[in-house]
């Protein structure tokens, strides 16, 4: 594996895990990270971070009064909101 | 706060169509009302008149476009429009040399045995992570919240955040970076890895 390729494939891989290359890009990058265990460990890790980042940031219990606030709404969309 | 001019929807079925694709939306859509008024108060309320609003418009919401996506506007409008004002903070982060790779390297240079990498981050609170992000200047917080914790593509944030795609894609880049740095500090704070 080249550094060149290296160097490629490690500036495609915030784009590649965003989903948002094109198939042929994102067959090129997965056939690179399949037989090169720097760039898969870099991938690796950024994908943990974007997850660690989803579930510890979308984990906020909605209060209750809210659910009930937002019913009350629904029943009454004309009334302004207390 | 103005009260939208469109009537809410009298059709039962479209009432229907509300309670059950709108409002299952509620946790994620308060989540992410937090990290944008880093304040429960402020996300109630904003969350309230994002459904309020999005409740009035729903009779125009036209069948075949994005609904979470439509509803995402409404709260970064509603947002943007009333509470925004209320904050004082930076505008953007520095476009510097930053390494891509910032939290990597660093955690990789520490003393975390091989491939530990990732169970660090597992180790952060999630109020440290949440305060994390919440810290970012907006433009780069919204995309990174949107992108990262509500899963959308480019395309959506763009018109979510009416930018364009380019410049999503630069928020994200360098929210991205900021936030690493950000990571790194509370890693090391939390004495998560020894120097």
């Amino acid at each position: 594996m080249s550094p060149t390729d290296c160097e490629h494939v490690l500036k495609q891989i915030e784009l590649y895990l965003d989903g948002e290359l094109v198939a042929s890009m994102r067959v090129e990058i997965e056939h690179h990270l399949g037989g090169c265990d720097p760039c898969s460990g870099h991938a690796a890790f950024q994908l943990r971070l974007k997850e660690v980042l989803r579930s510890k940031c979308g984990c906020d219990q909605v209060p209750p009064e809210l659910v009930d606030r937002l019913r009350a709404l629904l029943e009454r969309p004309h009334a302004h909101p207390s | 706060m103005a009260r939208s001019p469109v009537a809410p929807p009298e059709d039962p079925a479209l009432r229907e169509r509300f309670e059950r694709e709108v409002l299952p939306l509620l946790p994620n859509l308060y989540g992410a009302a937090l990290r944008m008024t880093r304040n429960p108060q402020d996300a109630e309320d904003l969350v309230q008149e994002t459904y309020l609003r999005a409740y009035r418009g729903f009779s125009g919401f036209r069948e075949g476009t994005n609904l979470r996506a439509w509803v995402y506007r409404i709260l970064t409008n509603t947002f943007i429009n009333s509470y925004r004002k209320k904050q004082r903070e930076p505008l953007t982060v520095p476009d510097d040399e930053t390494s891509d790779w910032y939290l990597y390297d660093k955690l990789g240079a520490s003393n975390v045995e091989a491939s530990a990498e990732s169970e660090v981050l597992e180790k952060i609170p999630d109020e440290d992570v949440q305060r994390a992000l919440e810290d970012l200047p907006e433009g780069f917080r919204m995309a990174v919240l949107l992108a990262d914790v509500e899963g959308f593509s480019y395309k959506e944030i763009a018109e979510i955040m009416d930018v364009p795609i380019g410049t999503v894609m630069s928020r994200l880049h360098r929210g991205r970076k900021a936030l690493q740095k950000a990571l790194w500090e509370t890693v090391r704070e939390r004495g998560l890895v020894t120097d």
